[in-house]
């Protein structure tokens, strides 16, 4: 029996969240040490597991298995390979830096939000690990409930809580309903849950209309999750409402619970319904690439304007995994080509979350400062918090895709594949770039930084009574972004090391279609 | 010699480090700071110049194939992507002139940002560190070996050019009294339509790059323009064409944007209200250069499977270089902002170099855009002293109770007059970049812009014909023309008549940190030109010709001197220039400009630069702001979340019907019904419960017992 | 083989009705709970009586029985923090005057 990472990854935080609960609810310091101690393990685990597998991280790792419901033919069965060791690592960095951040900031009722935050954390991990379907549904839906709650109740008053976390509970619900009767009928004719076993079997092979719906209820729940437009309203609602680490772990990583099921179940389940309608879901692709930069571009709510953003960055995500999936049916097609666009893909997904997880961050830094996040509120804060705009500087470069941060790196290698495979997808594709430019810098950098600086606007919106800290990026701010910002010129300067293992993954997951 | 090469690296390694050191340490003082920016721009043009004394020493065979380096970077399926660096005749030609240039306007920022004085820059290190970060970023650029580092490094510089025009975009302490409001919001917009602009022509690029990967799976110049390779390029089409020609305008696409080309080019005026060594660097001598300097890398793609005088998409180039040159110098005689001229001269200038790179001639292009870089940096930084001194008169005007109160602005033209006196050195120094830009034997303008000119005209006479080089030939002469005339009208505004304002009758002359520099450029200007001299036998030529020999499709051979084009390009520019000065020479404020009165309704078409700006505030920012609404509107409020809304409702309402039915009639009867029957014997059953545990134990006990025993008995 | 099954039976019911007289009768809860332990132990000395009797290859019997034992222990302990919680409350451990579940 091999040391048993995954198991250990999922479950501290689990093991953490039921501490907290235990802990009396007096001593608000020892619970937010106990929580942010309990979310080390994990995350130091799973540095430990990327390095050590990233070499051959082609085929699964660190594979952990037991029966475990046996009148379900259900196992616990758990593994990682280049697609998902990435991804778990984020969960477990976002985790611990929103759980770092949120002792300072969270101030009514800690002990709940700690011990859920932990929950949350394992159900997300759980998804990325998970091999068998049954579990896979377990560890999805385990995630959904903390996170309404975390919406719910901290939750900003004036953003309709209730009303945006029902919206987020009942989209998503509606997907994972329609995806558990997609995999009970995959069980049905292959007899098995196991995820690496089921592609092999050919599932529904024999019953093409069922297969066909099959394939789009789980669709249907992967796209919710993106979210791919149309399904994407939840989103700027549940981001907007939550409190700041809640959005941040809802953009860097539940929206990468969609997107790493359309890799690791859709893709190979159905490589040939996905070949067939891979024009349409670009079509989803593109319109949410630039539809999501245009809607972004006319909000005047700085978190709104972000969680749009967010529409628009899945879009790239989409457009890779579409080009890959388009060309299954060419033999051979040029040049590493799928591969490539894959490739993308996937670190888009992981990109998107050191970023857009940064940019949810700095959010908070101005809105506990303000408690307004009207971009006409704010003005010339440049010369008032240099170091807040630096860093502001180089998340939003990142975002739109300058070379030499990250995000540059994973919106090249989609495009490469697009044009090498979908070319037309990819001349429309391109405009999203201009308009991710254009709402970045001008609504972002424009109205918050630069301009004249009116000492009267500012004493409106900033109390400092209530702020404990200091005026520019305190401390603790500084600590938060630091390892995501290690992050986006890590990636964006050598990617190779990120990329080795996504790139074997990816090369044997398409060898196996 | 080896050792040496692999030391090339560091050239942009150096301001890198300095711009990491002064961000995260170095910060807080001022002159350490821009101490560290000077050091590392130092040892880069150090190292530089020992590289291209090396690389001449290598002899032609170096100069043709070069020196590389690559590192694996992006793994990409079976294969990866690799950067790298090189170094060839080319690569030594932009080394020579990039690292030398930088360094001069470092040194000239020190003074111009007002180091150790009272009212110094206060955020004077942070103005040092983004220039040292677009210093790595074009060295960079100049020594990449392939399209990667080549389009990280054209990034950065973008990225830097954004942050320095609008480094006067917000104002951090009182005392910077020469930032108003207004420049405040000037300098962001300008800031955000340079980056955006180029942005459109960088996505261009973009997608060139990410075609060429696919179709040849390498971005290394050298391997690209194997001959191998750029006949696989024929052979595919794309969009009716051969995907190579595609590719090529598409990374021409990036140079229009980057170059400030019709249609591109409204970004660059306004980028003036960056610092004006920013101007001088970035807006004149090298960056905007570096999409001349794209084009020319990759040239063998413009040229490959046509013949030079047939290849459409050098025809692309070289008529947009053509309408570049033109407009830029008409446009240029209707400005009164003095850093404005000369950024509408700079938008002709890189017409003319592209012009050149449009006839095939590799070597022409690149010539002028060396030379340009070093007359050009040196108008900017004497601009940039005429704006100090005035600004400067302003101060002591006031302080004398002399100042008119009004606000003014130092750049404008109209207020000054008669500085040559004043500031004689930096006379001195405008006027030999005047000279030069005029091409006026023996600056260095001349021989640029004449080799341009001769090609042209060479090509022309070749075919006989009204062809392609003719009309470009006709251009160029004529924007020598009417360049000649604007500058001759600056001149006389500025340096000659009596002064306009009590500001420019105060002016005094700059510093030496500042005229220092402004002297070694001037030298440079006056003699730089001879490196290509034909009577020495165009040196230049040999260095750069050959570096396109791989691929076969770009022979590079120098033309000689023809005395009808240098005459012809002599005399209008000589009769521009006088008749310029002799009308601006006496202008008196208030007065109607000359040009005005001779051309009417042109000239405002000219002020108003061809109403270009305006066609795209309606025709493009307008409808986009409009979508970008109307996407929301259909989002929030019209169609996709009142869908979802509605949804809800749906199923509220559903529920309520439901309710209806059901506590009217199966609750009242049924449920209802049901309950009252078992309230009633409830309540006569709850006298049982006493709430004694012991009681209910017996009741247990014994129905246990009555149960065994029924068991028994049956 | 001395004595015969029934008297082990005789005694484990014996001690059952003492049990289960003390469950009823005590009106201090701590004698309930030693009522409730009487009758558990008769039960195992069946279960006991019962495997060496009649199944002796088969474990079951000692297995139930060490079952019970574990589960009595339980009980004990989550009884007499219920009582000991009772007592906190009400400041009594009489049975009779427990009466909450009283409609």
């Amino acid at each position: 029996m091999n040391f048993p990472f995954l198991t250990l990854i999922t479950f501290i935080p689990l093991l953490g969240a039921v501490v907290v609960a235990l802990m009396p609810g007096k001593h608000e310091r020892a619970l937010k040490l106990v929580a942010v101690l309990f979310s080390v393990p994990s995350l130091v685990l799973a540095l430990i597991a990327w390095l050590l597998s990233a070499q051959a991280a082609g085929e699964m790792q660190l594979l952990e298995e037991a029966v475990w419901i046996p009148t379900l033919n259900a196992y616990y069965r758990v593994g990682v390979d280049g697609i998902s060791l990435p991804l778990v690592f984020l969960t477990t960095l976002l985790t611990t830096l929103s759980l770092f951040y949120s002792a300072y900031t969270i101030k009514k009722r800690v002990k709940e939000f700690f011990a859920l935050f932990l929950l949350l954390e394992t159900g997300m991990i759980g998804v990325f690990v998970a091999l068998d379907l049954i579990l896979f549904y377990i560890f999805w839906e385990v995630g959904l409930v903390p996170m309404f709650l975390l919406i719910g109740i901290w939750g900003q008053p004036q953003d309709r809580p209730q009303y945006s976390a029902i919206k987020f509970f009942l989209y998503t619900l509606v997907g994972s309903v329609a995806m558990l009767l997609a995999f009970i009928a995959i069980y049905l004719t292959t007899g098995t849950w196991n995820i690496l076993q089921i592609p092999s079997l050919k599932p529904l092979a024999g019953n093409p209309a069922l297969a066909i719906a099959a394939f789009w209820a789980i669709f249907l729940a992967f796209a919710i999750k993106v979210p791919s437009w149309p399904f994407h309203t939840w989103l700027p609602d549940a981001h907007t409402a939550a409190p700041t680490a809640g959005s941040v772990v809802l953009a860097g990583v539940l929206l990468k619970l969609g997107g790493y099921g359309m890799i690791r179940i859709l893709l190979p389940f159905f490589p040939d319904l996905f070949r067939q309608f891979a024009p349409w879901i670009g079509v989803l692709a593109l319109i949410s690439m630039i539809y999501g930069a245009l809607v972004s571009m006319a909000q005047w709510d700085l978190k709104r304007l972000i969680a749009y953003s967010s529409v628009s960055h899945m879009g790239f995500f989409m457009l890779g995994l579409v080009a890959a999936a388009a060309s299954l049916d060419v033999a051979n097609p040029v040049l590493n080509s799928r591969a490539i666009a894959l490739n993308g893909a996937v670190l888009q997904m992981f990109n998107h979350g050191i970023i857009t997880g940064g940019l949810f961050f700095l959010v908070g830094v101005i809105y506990e400062r303000t408690h307004t996040r009207d971009l006409k509120a704010f003005g010339g804060l440049s010369a008032k918090m240099p170091v807040y705009y630096g860093v502001m500087l180089m998340t939003a470069l990142a975002s739109l895709g300058l070379p030499g941060l990250a995000g540059f790196i994973s919106e090249f290698m989609v495009f490469r594949g697009a044009f090498a495979l979908i070319p037309t997808y990819a001349i429309i594709g391109i405009v999203a770039i201009v308009l991710g430019a254009a709402y970045i810098l001008w609504k972002i950098i424009q109205h918050v930084f630069l301009g004249e600086f009116s000492e009267e606007r500012w004493q409106k919106i900033f109390n400092p009574a209530h702020w404990h800290f200091s005026l520019d990026m305190a401390r603790f701010e500084v600590i938060t972004m630091a390892p995501l910002l290690f992050f986006m010129v890590l990636v964006g300067v050598y990617p190779a090391p990120v990329l080795n293992g996504i790139n074997a993954a990816t090369t044997a997951l398409l060898a196996g279609l | 010699m080896e050792f040496i090469f692999n030391l090339t690296p560091l050239i942009p390694l150096f301001p890198l480090l300095a711009f990491a050191i002064i961000v995260l340490f170095t910060h807080r003082h001022n002159r350490l700071s821009s101490s560290i920016a000077i050091g590392g721009i130092a040892l880069s043009t150090a190292l530089g110049w020992t590289l291209v004394l090396a690389t001449i020493l290598s002899g032609e065979h170096a100069w043709a194939e070069g020196w590389q380096l690559r590192v694996p970077w992006l793994p990409a399926g079976t294969t990866v992507l690799e950067l790298g660096f090189a170094v060839d005749g080319f690569t030594a030609a932009m080394l020579f002139m990039v690292p030398f240039v930088c360094l001069m306007i470092f040194i000239y920022s020190q003074g111009y940002m007002k180091l150790g004085q009272p009212d110094q820059d206060p955020r004077y290190a942070r103005f040092f560190a983004y220039i040292s970060l677009f210093a790595a970023g074009m060295l960079g650029l100049v020594v990449a070996r392939d399209l990667v580092l080549l389009f990280i490094s054209w990034e950065v510089m973008g990225l830097c050019s954004y942050l320095l025009i609008g480094f006067w975009s917000f104002r951090k302490a009182d005392s910077e009294h020469h930032i108003d409001a207004a420049q405040v919001v000037r300098a962001r917009q300008a800031a955000l339509k340079a980056f955006i602009t180029t942005r459109i022509g960088d996505v261009l690029l973009f997608s060139g790059i990410a075609l060429l990967y696919s179709y040849t799976g390498t971005l290394t110049f050298r391997e690209l323009f194997r001959p191998e390779t750029l006949e696989t390029l024929q052979a595919i089409s794309l969009l009716g064409m051969p995907a190579v020609t595609v590719i090529a305008l598409l990374v021409f696409g990036g140079a229009v944007g980057k170059s400030a080309q019709f249609p591109l080019h409204v970004w660059l005026p306004d980028a003036m209200e960056g610092p004006t060594p920013v101007s001088a660097l970035i807006h004149a001598a090298t960056m905007v250069a570096a999409g001349v300097y794209l084009v020319a890398r990759t040239l063998p793609l413009f040229i490959a499977g046509f013949v030079v005088a047939d290849a459409p998409a050098l025809h692309w180039v070289a008529v947009i270089g053509a309408i570049t040159a033109l407009l830029g110098a008409t446009v240029g005689l209707a400005q009164d902002d003095i850093k404005r001229v000369l950024a509408y001269s700079t938008i002709s200038q890189l017409g003319y170099m592209m012009m050149g790179l449009g006839l095939g001639s590799l070597v022409a292009g690149i010539f002028h855009l060396l030379t340009h870089a070093f007359f050009k940096a040196l108008l900017f930084l004497s601009a940039g002293s005429v704006i100090h001194g005035v600004e400067h008169g302003a101060h002591i005007a006031a302080h004398n109770g002399h100042g008119h109160g009004e606000h003014f602005s130092p750049n404008d033209m109209k207020i000054m007059g008669g500085l040559r006196h004043r500031m004689p050195r930096t006379f001195v120094a405008y006027l030999a970049g005047a000279l030069a830009l005029v091409g006026i034997v023996p600056f260095a303008g001349f021989w640029s812009k004449d080799e341009i000119l001769a090609e042209a005209f060479h090509l022309w006479r070749a075919d006989g014909t009204l062809n392609l080089p003719f009309w470009v030939w006709l251009a160029g002469t004529l924007g020598a023309f009417f360049t000649a005339l604007y500058m001759g009208r600056q001149l006389g505004l500025v340096f000659w008549g009596e002064p306009r304002h009590a500001a420019a009758r105060h002016a005094h002359e700059s510093p030496s940190s500042m005229t220092v520099p402004l002297i070694v450029l001037a030298l440079f200007a006056l003699l730089f030109g001879f490196v290509n001299a034909p009577f020495l036998g165009n040196p230049l030529h040999h260095l750069m010709g050959n570096v396109h020999e791989v691929s076969e499709v770009v022979h590079a051979e120098a033309i000689p001197f023809n005395p009808t084009v240098a005459g012809i390009s002599t005399v209008l520019a000589v009769a521009g220039l006088l008749l310029g000065w002799s009308l601006y020479r006496n202008y008196r404020a208030g007065q109607v400009e000359p040009f005005q009165a001779a051309l009417g309704p042109v000239f405002t078409v000219l002020r108003n630069k061809y109403y270009i700006d305006d066609l795209y505030q309606w025709a493009i920012i307008r409808p986009a702001v409009w979508l970008a609404n109307f996407c929301f509107n259909i989002d929030d409020r019209w169609i996709i979340d009142p869908f979802v809304d509605l949804v809800g409702a749906a199923g509220r309402a559903a529920s309520d019907i439901a309710r209806v039915l059901d506590s009217g009639v199966i609750d009242r009867w049924f449920v209802e019904g049901t309950a009252q029957l078992f309230n009633a014997a409830g309540r006569w059953l709850r006298y049982s419960e006493t709430g004694h545990v012991q009681n209910y134990l017996l009741v247990v006990a014994v129905t246990i017992l009555l149960l065994l025993g029924l068991y028994l008995y049956f | 083989m001395a004595i015969p099954l029934p008297w082990w039976l005789t005694v484990a019911a014996a001690l059952f009705a003492i049990g289960l007289y003390g469950v009823l009768s005590r009106r201090n809860a701590i004698g309930v709970l030693l009522g409730i332990e009487l009758m558990l132990n008769a039960a195992n000395i069946n279960l006991v009586a019962f495997w060496r009797y009649i199944t002796p290859q088969a474990l079951t019997g000692q297995v139930f029985a060490i079952f019970v034992i574990g589960i009595a222990a339980a009980e004990a302990a989550a009884g007499l923090a219920i009582i000991i919680s009772a007592y906190r409350r009400r400041r009594t451990v009489v049975v009779d005057e427990l009466d909450t579940m009283r409609w």
